[in-house]
């Protein structure tokens, strides 16, 4: 039995004319990540605003952690964690106010809010920066104050707007640990993104958006197979070998093909064996490479393939 | 295509009940935690003195400039034997009061750009405790300016009112500020523009301030000026905050005033909360 901490049945919401989200059906079991997937504007932002209780719904009906994000607002609000696109953090207050501020509104005494206050910003690493204005902070400090903020109430259900947008390389691994921490802990988690590799290592299961509705979903895995999944990328050393590599690469069983410009061999890789055979391949031929790599597929592949095959 | 969706019924089994460790603090702590976070700005004093400047030049320049006014017959008809000063600070605080109430709007626009607010709307918070801690915030704020242009009018300009009448007077002027402060909150939680904000302000309050019985007796205003006067309802404010610091109060303009202000708080409250909403 699956325990379904996020319900989205047919939501849509429009601006006026614009219609943002449409007729979207979503469903997050508990202690899961799901993965929302979508270029600018997509409509990413405004679902997890309606699943937030930020906006109203225009129609259809959506439950956080049992309740009702129409009827029962107010229980959702004491449920859930919201890291917005934007920080939302006041950069007038310190670091600690803030989250002393955020503790007391929750219902926690002033000794408990200080207490848990203290706990997250040593969680954060932010304990040096306490007592500075949020203001002097840099977009990263900020980040994860907001962050910390979010978690202040242990919440059963967090949302997260593309959290690690402007974040430096090791500022973006360190916050997935946080969440791999917090889903480790019983922690349903929406996170939005636009980064592949971000959905692909934190979620469960991925949705993708396009203009207000599903495209596809599913696990990382079949999301990927279905795009045709990575490819196997070859540069030889010496352009007179790119016939002979061509050749060698369909004798193995894969379907190069030759990017001139980039003077670029690429053929889709369905198997996880595919580099290897590439490799012996070549080797076999006694063709010198100058690179050999497997691509990740990017987000443009997918929208790119769901394009191009009949919308499911 | 593959998904993760389940059958229907799984996910229409009841939920077991799942109790989060905080439950949301009452209002009236939302309401100080929010009162707190916005009497923090006054450990920067600049803006206090910033605002203060405007009505102490207005109360030095106006009680030498118009000392003579006391010699025209309107005046002495209306305030027999009364010291310009005695006549014109009472005014000036019940202008300034009003006047805060114009910086209130600016104040809230500029703080709906804080992002926290935005964090606020997804959390077991009433979004009127806000504005109610903003409002209580002005009203402080407006008791230190108040207060201080009442001692520097005692101590430099030779202002002589009685003591509870002042106190009363200013008392008067926080309540009428605090009540056209919330048009101007309702104001801002819909234009979300300080700029804005601070326009309208300034066009509404400043014909207001001039076309009353604030620093001329209403007799001695030119025809036209004199009819916009009498229905100004800064002029009732102004002669209820004169009448209680000179000692000759009346209940009229009193209950016409405090009428007045209380209704602008009432229909202020009702937009002012609906607006904040808004993300
Ligand atoms: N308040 C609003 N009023 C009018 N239109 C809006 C509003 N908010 C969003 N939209 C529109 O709804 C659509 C979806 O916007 P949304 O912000 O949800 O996209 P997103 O997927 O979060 O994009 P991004 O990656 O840029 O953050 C866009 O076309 C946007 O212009
Ligand atoms: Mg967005």
């Amino acid at each position: 039995m699956t325990e379904y901490m996020i319900e989205v049945d047919e939501v849509s919401k429009t601006f006026g004319e614009v219609t943002a989200v449409d007729g979207v059906s979503l469903y997050v079991p508990r202690g899961t990540v799901t993965g929302l997937l979508g270029h600018n504007g997509a409509g990413k932002t405004t679902l997890v605003n309606v699943l937030s209780t930020v906006l109203p719904v225009t129609s259809g009906s959506a439950k956080v952690a049992g309740f009702d994000v129409t009827a029962q607002a107010a229980e959702v609000r004491r449920r859930i964690g919201l890291t917005g696109q934007f920080a939302a953090v006041d950069e007038l207050l310190t670091g600690h106010e803030n989250l002393v501020l955020i503790a007391r509104l929750l219902g926690a005494s002033g000794k408990e809010a200080r207490q848990r206050a203290d706990e997250l910003l040593e969680i954060f690493d932010l304990t040096d920066a306490a007592h500075r204005k949020a203001k002097t902070y840099s977009g990263g400090m900020k980040r994860r104050l907001d962050l910390a903020s979010s978690l202040i109430g242990h919440p059963q259900v967090i949302f997260l707007d593309e959290p690690t947008t402007g974040l430096d390389p090791i500022a973006r691994t360190g916050l997935w640990e946080v969440v791999e921490n917090l889903v480790a802990d019983g922690t349903t988690v929406l996170l939005t993104t636009q980064y592949l590799d971000e959905a692909d290592r934190l979620a469960d299961s991925i949705t993708v958006l396009s203009e207000g509705s599903v495209v596809a979903s599913g696990t990382a895995a079949e999301l990927k197979a279905q795009v045709g999944s990575r490819t196997v990328a070859v540069k030889v050393a010496d352009r007179g070998d790119t016939r002979l590599a061509l050749l060698a690469l369909t004798e193995a069983g894969l379907h190069p093909v030759h990017d001139e410009e980039r003077h670029t061999i690429s053929a889709p890789a369905t198997a996880s064996t595919d580099l290897a055979v590439a490799v012996r391949a070549l080797d076999a031929a006694h063709i010198e490479v100058a690179e050999l790599a497997l691509t990740e597929p990017t987000l443009d592949d997918v929208y790119l393939n769901l394009n191009a095959a009949p919308a499911a | 295509m593959t998904t993760t969706i389940n059958t229907v019924e799984e996910h229409l089994k009841p939920q077991p009940a799942t109790e989060p460790r905080w439950q949301g603090a009452q209002f009236l702590t939302q309401v100080a935690v929010m009162t707190g976070r916005s009497l923090k700005a006054l450990k920067d004093p600049r803006m206090i003195l910033m605002a203060m400047f405007q009505p102490l030049i207005m109360l030095t320049l106006f009680s030498q400039v118009f000392k003579s006014m006391t010699q025209t017959p309107a005046f002495q008809a209306q305030y027999p034997g009364v010291d310009y000063i005695n006549f014109l600070l009472p005014a000036i605080l019940m202008t300034t009061g009003v006047q805060a109430a114009m910086w209130s709007g600016g104040g809230l626009a500029n703080d709906l750009k804080n992002g926290v607010l935005n964090r606020f709307r997804a959390m077991p918070v009433s979004m009127l405790s806000v504005l109610i801690g903003r409002s209580l915030y002005d009203v402080v704020r407006n008791a230190i300016q108040l207060s201080v242009l009442a001692i520097a009018a005692t101590v430099v300009l030779g202002y002589r009112g009685s003591l509870t009448g002042t106190v009363a007077a200013i008392a008067l002027s926080l309540f009428v500020g605090w009540g056209v402060s919330w048009l101007f909150l309702a104001l801002a939680t819909w234009l979300r523009n300080v700029e804005v904000m601070q326009m309208v302000g300034m066009m509404a309050i400043f014909p207001l301030m001039f076309a009353s019985s604030a620093y001329v007796p209403l007799d001695g205003l030119p025809g036209w000026l004199r009819v916009v006067a009498q229905v100004n309802p800064l002029s009732y404010a102004v002669d209820a905050g004169r009448g209680l610091a000179l000692g000759t109060a009346e209940l009229a303009p009193f209950l016409n005033a405090a009428g007045i202000a209380a209704a602008f708080a009432v229909i202020g409250m009702v937009f002012a909360a609906r607006g904040i909403r808004k993300p």
